[in-house]
């Protein structure tokens, strides 16, 4: 059992860290949390540009086959969103790099490769995701926006909520109800469509913090071609479920967070209360450290799945348990940071508060990724049934 | 990067798995928690020819040579099954002796230790029961050409039957606690030292050792005089990764265990493992153990490559000795009154994750260590 990267792997990772690191220099300050990029407009604007330079690198299409332009390994991959993550730098679109690519590439006809693929890679064209309804959330099988065929178009009306970056993305891909009277999980189609298409309506939703992540998708007859198609018509599900199982690992998220323990380190080992430094409180010491160990076994778990990944194994238990384990720490680790930083926890971007309000929006934020990409109450479903073989129940 | 074991790992975790497995069933381990000893004479000196004892230790001194890695799948598959004995308290005294002994001093004790012949455990503890150096204050006095011990160890592992104990003394008031630390090698026979068992949770046979003016060679001293803490450092950083290698197949077991009984057991006509509380509650576990195992490979492969990993062994004991506890009281719960009976095999694991958080350091010691490493002030 060997941890070890190979040389090209350090060679690699070093040029992803330091060409990040220069990137962070250009960030705007108005980058918060986890979905600056979609809730500011100079942030979606250095997200774009961050597209642009890493395409030129040829970093959008890692671990792609390379007559799709890819290069590098799934290793790779995982490699610079390290980097990303702890230079805090967008600029990989989740939706059509990390789902709709991989997806495109293991299920989706040459024709649609070859239209879809080469524009991801060039950083020209970001996505949304159209799946959940307001009645169909974790249930997305029970979908009812239709998509009714009519010569070569679909043409689909319904709504779509919770749609990240709908708002500011050029096309989204999603699933439809087809056939009305087939049975459930037989009856929707998996359909790529651009955002600019008449009858399409955008609805930024506001969160919690009163910034807009989100909207919700309105469709009213809205026409798209019929060959914009992945898979077999009203064998949707199984792309859905194809797509979910290309699971992040979370790296960034967690590169992220270390950058953000630090940050709390730094914060303590110049904070003083009751006359000595935070760092000397042996309760801060203990919270603190605790933090790092959760934070390490989080980014050991996703090597491991990091592992698999490079061998094309299955990493489906350890992928739902990965999910779980670093968005629930997201949520500890602001409930711990806004409580040492005391009354100051609480308050938002402004001269009074620590780290540009960035733990405040993390107290708010980190149900996104509690909630989002299957929520941790269904992971834990996936890893009863499908990892423990635990019946399910009628 | 390639985190699959070696095919050499695999052959030694599925050799040492149907060994324990027919050789230590639990019948055995209940006997061997309510023996004097604690431990049994026959299957050790079959595990000797399996040559546990041996793995870690060079050819050159007649061991086996396998890496620290290598003792860590071995000791998943001890915990997995339970094993009452003096394995790794005799195993991490090897590496003091390996890293800080003399030539002869190797030479006279690994040969030993690898054929079996020698039971060793480390005596750090005192009243205080700190891990800190503070907490030392057992003396070492010169006199003509012995060291002269004086005081009271605790929670020393197995000393009733130990061979030699690896004493931590003070043998200098230093200007901080860390000064003045020196480590013996002392003969348990030795007239002056008496050991008695204190009762604990894990029947692991912790004792009480007495030095009343106990007549120590100065050869057997083990490393530089007043210079020991590194090695006790090291001990404990290499006794962390080991208990918390043995911990992770401990939770494997409890895991295994209650998901098996959760398909069997039947309440409002169906397999309680049906219902959902439960099924999120094992899930839990399920992410706890597999969190935590990748932590400890990842201390044992730096431990096991050379690499400094003292931040990183203390991540892993920290984290570790807290999710084997409540692993362990989930599957206690999840069985329900059964496993609240002796009798249960449950409970034998639960008991051990209470001795298991203390071992080779507390979670406390653990995360100060950590926090310094982070940088903390």
């Amino acid at each position: 059992m060997d941890f070890e990267l190979t040389q090209e792997e350090k060679a690699h990772r070093k040029e992803y860290f330091d060409f990040c690191k220069e990137l962070e220099k250009k960030r705007p300050a108005s980058f918060i949390g986890l979905e600056a990029v979609f809730e500011v407009d100079e942030c979606w604007q250095f997200h774009l540009y961050c597209a642009k330079e890493f395409a030129k690198k040829g970093w959008l299409g890692l671990a792609w086959p390379a007559e799709y332009g890819g290069s590098g390994t799934m290793m790779d991959k995982v490699l610079f969103a390290e980097a990303r993550g702890y230079h805090g730098i967008p600029g990989v679109d989740i939706f059509g790099i990390q789902m709709l690519a991989p997806t495109l590439l293991q299920a989706a006809s040459d024709p649609i490769k070859k239209e879809f693929l080469p524009p991801i890679a060039r950083g020209e064209v970001m996505w949304c995701e159209l799946w959940s309804e307001p009645n169909a959330g974790s249930d997305l099988a029970t979908l009812s926006a239709t998509a009714i065929k009519k010569g070569d178009e679909y043409v689909i009306n319904g709504q779509k909520t919770w749609n990240t970056g709908a708002h500011r993305a050029d096309w989204g891909f999603g699933v439809f109800k087809t056939d009305p009277a087939a049975r459930k999980h037989h009856n929707i189609t998996f359909l790529l469509l651009d955002m600019k298409t008449p009858g399409v309506t955008v609805r930024p939703i506001p969160y919690i913090d009163g910034d807009a992540p989100f909207a919700e998708v309105y469709f009213d007859d809205v026409h798209v071609p019929a060959k914009n198609i992945v898979g077999q018509e009203n064998e949707g599900w199984a792309i859905v479920n194809l797509l979910a199982g290309f699971e992040r690992s979370g790296m960034g998220e967690i590169m992220g967070m270390y950058r953000e323990l630090e940050e709390l380190v730094e914060f303590c080992n110049t904070t003083k209360r009751n006359g000595k430094l935070l760092s000397k409180d042996p309760l801060v010491r203990n919270r603190v450290a605790q933090l790092a160990c959760e934070l390490e076994a989080a980014k050991a778990i996703a090597y491991r799945i990091a592992d698999l990944q490079n061998r094309n194994e299955m990493a489906l238990m350890d992928a739902s348990a990965a999910k779980i384990f670093y968005s629930e720490l997201g949520e500890r680790f602001a409930f711990v940071a806004t409580d040492i930083a005391g009354p100051y926890g609480q308050v938002k971007n402004s001269r009074w508060a620590p780290m540009h309000g960035a733990w405040e929006k993390k107290f708010q934020e980190c149900f996104v990724t509690i909630i989002s990409m299957g929520t941790n109450e269904i992971q834990r479903n996936i890893i009863a049934w499908y990892g423990l073989g635990l019946p399910r129940m009628k | 990067m390639d985190l699959r074991f070696t095919e050499a790992q695999e052959i030694l975790k599925k050799a040492s798995r149907d060994f324990l497995t027919t050789e230590c069933p639990k019948t055995l381990v209940r006997e061997l928690e309510k023996s004097e000893k604690g431990y049994s004479p026959e299957l050790w000196k079959k595990m000797a020819e399996l040559g546990w004892m041996a793995l870690v230790i060079p050819e050159q001194y007649e061991g086996i040579g396998y890496t620290f890695q290598d003792l860590t799948v071995l000791l998943e598959e001890v915990g997995r099954n339970i094993l009452p004995g003096p394995l790794i308290p005799t195993v991490i005294s090897t590496f003091p002796i390996l890293e800080a002994g003399t030539e002869e001093q190797k030479k006279e004790f690994l040969p030993k230790i690898a054929s079996g012949g020698l039971i060793m455990t480390m005596a750090l503890l005192e009243a205080e029961g700190t891990f800190d150096a503070s907490g030392i204050s057992v003396k070492a006095t010169p006199k003509g050409d012995d060291f002269i011990i004086n005081g009271t160890k605790l929670f020393v592992e197995m000393a009733h039957v130990a061979n030699y104990i690896v004493c931590v003394t003070r043998t200098k008031d230093g200007d901080s606690p860390e000064k003045g630390i020196t480590l013996f090698l002392v003969n348990s026979k030795t007239p002056g030292i008496h050991c008695e068992v204190i009762p604990t949770i894990g029947a692991d046979k912790l004792c009480e050792v007495r030095f009343e003016n106990v007549a120590v060679p100065k050869k057997n001293m083990l490393g530089k005089i007043d210079a020991g803490w590194p090695i006790v450092e090291m001990m404990l950083r290499k006794g962390s990764i080991a208990k918390c290698a043995e911990s992770v197949g401990a939770m494997q077991t409890c895991i295994e265990m209650t998901v098996a009984y959760s398909k069997e057991r039947v309440q409002y006509e169906r397999p309680i493992g049906a219902f959902q509380a439960l099924q999120h509650i094992m899930a839990n576990m399920w992410t706890s153990m597999q969190t935590g195992r990748y932590l400890v490979y990842q201390a044992a492969w730096m431990e096991s490559e050379g690499q400094p990993c003292a931040k990183e062994a203390s991540l892993a004991k920290a984290y570790i000795n807290e999710v084997y506890k409540d692993v362990g009281q989930w599957a206690i719960r999840l069985h329900g009154g059964i496993a609240t009976s002796y009798d249960h095999d449950i409970p034998l694991y639960y008991r051990r994750s209470k001795a298991a958080d203390t071992s080779f350091g507390s979670t406390d010691y653990h995360r100060e260590l950590v926090a310094r490493e982070i940088g903390l002030k």
